[in-house]
C-alpha cells in the first residue's frame, strides 16, 4: 500500500504539466539544488577552518542561530503536504493510515538532508577527534533538532502561514534574539554550547531528544487526524474585510483608478501574490547585508547602484515580471469587453511606479549609513520609474504563460520561462551604462546624477513610451491569449 | 440505512444545510433535487464525512460516520474532479481502486466490461492522464470508481450533467441495470427532473438547506415539475 501511494507521489512530480512542458526550467533548477549542496558539503568541510580562523566561536554556540536560520528557510520553502490526501479521503483506506503516510512522506525533502550534509564532515573530523564515539551521537542529536523543527515548521505553517501573524511572530522571534544578542541580555550562544557540550558529555540525553520528536510527531498526527476535512486542511479562502481593501482614493482616477483597484485586490486576495508581497518585504533588508560592511560602502561605491536598484525595484521586478500572467485566467474576459488596452497598460504602469515610490520612502532609513545611500536610492528609483518599467512591462509581453494564483510563490517557478531568466540583465545592468563612462572618468557621483536624470527623462517622455508599449501589445494580444488557454 | 439527525452546516452567519431528519432504508433510489445553492452537494459531503457539520450527524448502518473508516467500504461516491487523481491514467485509477477492494486483474477486467458501452472507447487502453479528459469523460471515470467494491449504497452529484445524450440514456440503463441484479441504495442529485425521476423512487425537495418536500409514489415528474414551475 505505501509503495503504491508513493509511486503515485512520483508520478505526481514526474507527470506534471510544469515537469513535462518545462523540461530545461527543470533541469536548471536541479543543477543548481546540487550544486547548492555541492557548497554545502564544501562549507561543511571547511567548517572547522571558518570557525577557528574567522569567528572565534564554538561551533556549538553557533547551531542555535544556524537552526534559527533553518526555520526560516523551512517557514518559506517547505509545504504541508495535506492536499496530497484529498483524493484517497471517500476511498477505504484508513485515515490514520494516511496522516501516518502524510506526515512521514513530507519528511522526503531536500531541507531534511541539510543539516546532516553540513555537519557530517565537521562531526567526523573536528568532534570525533576530541570526543571520540560521541561525535555520532553529537551529529544524531543535530539531526534530530532538524527534524522536530520540520514537524514544528507543518504545524505552524498550518496556523499561521500566508498571515500577517505568522510573518510578525517570525521577524518578532528573530528580532528579539538580535537585539539579546546585541544588548547582552541574555547569551543565546553560551545557552547554545552549554546544550550541546552536556550531550557531548551524556549521550544518553539523546533519548531525551528523540522523545521531543516523536512527541511533536504526535502532536501532528492528532492534530491532522482531527482536522482531516479538506476545507480545513486548505488554507481558508476567507473574503473577509474584503470592503476593506478597496482603496477610495484610486477611484477618483476613473477607470484607470478601477483598473489600478482591481490588480490591487488581486494582490491582497491570492496566496501567490501575497507571499511575493511579504518575500519583497524581506528583502529591503537586503540593503542591511551591505551597508553595514565597510567593504561594500566605502570600496566598491558602484556596487551599491545595484543594491539601491533592487531595493526599490524588488517589487516592480518580482511583480512585474509575471505582469500579463497575473490576469492570465480573465485575459480573455479583457479581451472581449469594451476595455481600452491602452488605460490597462497605463492602470499596470501607475501601479509599478507607485509600489517603487512606496519601497523608497520605505528604504529612507538607510540615511543611517550615509547620506549618499539615499541619493543613490533615489537615483535607482527614478531610473526604475523612468526605464527599467518599461523593460519590465515589454519583456513580460514575451510569452507569458499563465499561473496558478493559489499557489505560494516560495520555489515555485511556474509562468517562469525565457523572458523571465534573462530579464534581470538589462534590469540591473542598464543603469551601469550610464553610470560607468562618469565613474571611469573618477566622477562616481556624476554617474549617479546621470542614472537619475536618464530616470527622469524616461518619466518625461512616459506617454510616448506608454503608447509603444500599448501599441505592441494590440499586436501581441493573440499570441498571448493564445498562451493562457494552453494548461 | 443511512439517517440523519438535526444535521446543520453553518458558513459565517449562513446557514447552508439544516435538515431536521431524513432517513433513507435500505434499497431505496433517493433522488435530491433543489436550486442552484440549496445544499445538495454540502448535504452529500457531510454523508461522505468530507465537511465537518457544524450540528448534528450522519450514521450509516447505526454507525456515525464522522472519524469512521469503516463505511468506506461499503459506500461507493462520486461528487466532483477532487475525487480523482488527475496525474493517473484512467487504467491506473482503476487499478488503484480496485486493489483497496481487493480486486484480481480478471476481477478488474470483467468489473470494467460492464462500463465499456459507457466509456466508448474513450477512457480504457488511452495514455491521457485523468487531468487531461473533458468533463464529460471525467464524470465517467468518476461515476465508474464508484461501483467499484460492490457498494451497497452509491452516492453521486449531477451524474448526468456534461455528458452528451448517448452516454446520458446509457447511464441511465447501467444504473437500473446494476439495481436489477443486487440491492443497491442509490442517492443522486440532479437538475435534470426527467432522469431523476426515472430512477429514483422517492424525491426529495431541498430549498435553502431545508428540506421542503418528501414525495414517495404518485407522477413523481408532474409533482416536480409543477413545484418549480414558477
Amino acid at each position: 500500500m505505501i509503495a503504491t501511494l508513493l509511486s503515485h507521489g512520483w508520478k505526481k512530480f514526474k507527470r506534471s504539466v510544469a515537469f513535462e512542458k518545462e523540461l530545461a526550467t527543470n533541469i536548471f533548477l536541479g543543477l543548481i539544488a546540487i550544486m547548492v549542496f555541492g557548497y554545502a558539503i564544501a562549507l561543511g568541510f571547511f567548517l572547522e577552518k571558518i570557525i577557528t580562523n574567522g569567528l572565534n566561536q564554538p561551533l556549538n554556540g553557533l547551531l542555535f542561530y544556524y537552526f534559527g536560520f533553518e526555520f526560516m528557510l523551512r517557514y518559506f520553502m517547505q509545504s504541508t503536504p495535506a492536499l496530497d490526501v484529498q483524493p484517497y479521503l471517500h476511498l477505504p483506506i484508513s485515515r490514520r493510515y494516511l496522516v501516518h503516510y502524510m506526515l512521514i512522506k513530507s519528511l522526503l525533502h531536500l531541507l531534511n538532508f541539510l543539516a546532516l550534509v553540513l555537519f557530517a564532515p565537521f562531526a567526523f573530523t573536528a568532534v570525533a577527534t576530541q570526543a571520540g564515539a560521541s561525535a555520532g551521537v553529537w551529529l544524531l542529536s543535530i539531526y534530530l533538532i532538524s527534524l522536530c523543527l520540520h514537524y514544528l515548521v507543518l504545524i505552524f505553517k498550518k496556523g499561521l502561514d500566508d498571515t500577517i501573524i505568522g510573518f510578525l511572530v517570525l521577524t518578532g522571534v528573530l528580532g528579539v534574539f538580535a537585539l539579546a544578542d546585541y544588548y547582552n541580555w541574555f547569551n543565546v550562544s553560551k545557552i547554545s554550547a552549554a546544550g550541546f557540550q552536556f550531550i557531548l558529555s551524556n549521550p544518553l540525553a539523546i533519548v531525551g531528544l528523540l522523545a521531543l520528536l516523536l512527541a511533536i510527531y504526535y502532536f501532528n498526527f492528532t492534530y491532522f487526524l482531527r482536522n482531516m476535512y479538506s476545507e480545513e486542511l486548505t488554507p481558508n479562502k476567507s473574503s473577509k474585510d474584503s470592503a476593506s481593501q478597496n482603496l477610495a482614493f484610486l477611484q477618483s482616477f476613473g477607470m484607470l483608478g478601477e483598473w489600478a483597484n482591481l490588480e490591487v485586490k488581486l494582490i491582497l486576495r491570492n496566496k501567490r501574490t501575497r507571499s511575493l508581497l511579504m518575500l519583497s518585504a524581506f528583502f529591503l533588508f537586503y540593503g542591511l547585508i551591505f551597508y553595514t560592511n565597510k567593504t561594500y560602502t566605502e570600496g566598491l561605491p558602484g556596487f551599491l547602484l545595484f543594491v539601491a536598484i533592487f531595493i526599490t525595484g524588488i517589487f516592480m521586478i518580482n511583480y512585474g515580471q509575471f505582469l500579463f500572467s497575473w490576469q492570465s485566467n480573465h485575459f480573455d474576459f479583457t479581451l472581449t469587453r469594451p476595455v481600452s488596452l491602452a488605460q490597462v497598460v497605463e492602470s499596470k504602469y501607475w501601479l509599478l511606479c507607485g509600489i517603487t515610490v512606496i519601497c523608497f520612502v520605505l528604504s529612507i532609513p538607510y540615511v543611517y549609513f550615509g547620506w549618499h545611500i539615499l541619493f543613490t536610492h533615489l537615483a535607482a528609483a527614478l531610473f526604475n520609474m523612468g526605464v527599467n518599467v518599461f523593460v519590465i512591462m515589454n519583456l513580460a509581453m514575451w510569452n507569458p504563460k499563465k499561473i496558478d494564483l493559489t499557489k505560494s510563490s516560495m520555489m515555485n517557478h511556474q509562468g517562469v520561462g525565457a523572458a523571465q531568466w534573462v530579464m534581470g540583465i538589462p534590469v540591473l545592468l542598464s543603469p551601469y551604462l550610464f553610470y560607468l563612462p562618469f565613474s571611469i572618468a573618477g566622477y562616481p557621483t556624476r554617474g549617479v546624477v546621470a542614472v537619475g536624470l536618464v530616470g527622469i527623462i524616461g518619466l518625461v517622455f512616459r506617454t510616448k513610451l506608454l503608447s509603444l508599449t500599448t501599441k505592441r501589445l494590440q499586436e501581441r494580444r493573440y499570441a498571448i491569449a493564445a498562451g493562457f488557454r494552453k494548461d | 440505512m443511512i439517517s440523519i439527525s438535526s444535521l446543520s452546516k453553518t458558513y459565517g452567519t449562513e446557514p447552508v444545510v439544516n435538515v431536521s431528519s431524513l432517513s433513507i432504508r435500505k434499497g431505496e433510489s433517493f433522488g435530491l433535487v433543489g436550486n442552484n445553492g440549496a445544499g445538495k452537494t454540502t448535504l452529500f459531503r457531510m454523508i461522505l464525512d468530507l465537511i465537518r457539520p457544524t450540528e448534528g450527524s450522519v450514521t450509516i448502518e447505526g454507525k456515525s460516520v464522522q472519524g469512521n473508516d469503516e463505511w468506506k467500504h461499503y459506500v461507493g461516491s462520486y461528487l466532483d474532479e477532487g475525487f480523482l487523481i488527475p496525474y493517473l491514467t484512467p487504467d491506473e485509477y482503476f487499478k488503484f481502486v480496485g486493489k483497496l477492494h481487493s480486486y484480481s486483474d480478471a476481477d478488474l477486467s470483467q468489473f470494467l466490461q460492464k462500463f465499456e458501452e459507457l466509456f466508448n472507447g474513450e477512457i480504457t487502453g488511452k495514455k491521457k492522464h485523468i487531468g487531461d479528459l473533458s468533463k464529460g469523460n471525467l464524470k465517467k471515470v468518476g461515476i465508474a470508481a464508484a461501483f467499484m467494491g460492490n457498494p451497497q449504497v452509491v452516492i453521486l452529484d449531477e451524474p448526468f450533467e456534461n455528458l452528451d445524450p448517448t452516454s446520458q440514456i446509457r447511464l441511465k440503463r447501467l444504473l437500473q441495470l446494476e439495481r436489477e441484479t443486487r440491492a443497491i441504495t442509490y442517492l443522486i442529485s440532479s437538475h435534470d427532473l426527467n432522469h431523476v425521476t426515472e430512477i429514483c423512487g422517492r424525491i426529495v425537495i431541498l430549498e435553502k438547506g431545508k428540506v421542503v418536500k418528501d414525495m414517495e409514489g404518485g407522477d413523481l415528474l408532474a409533482q416536480l415539475e409543477e413545484y418549480f414551475k414558477a
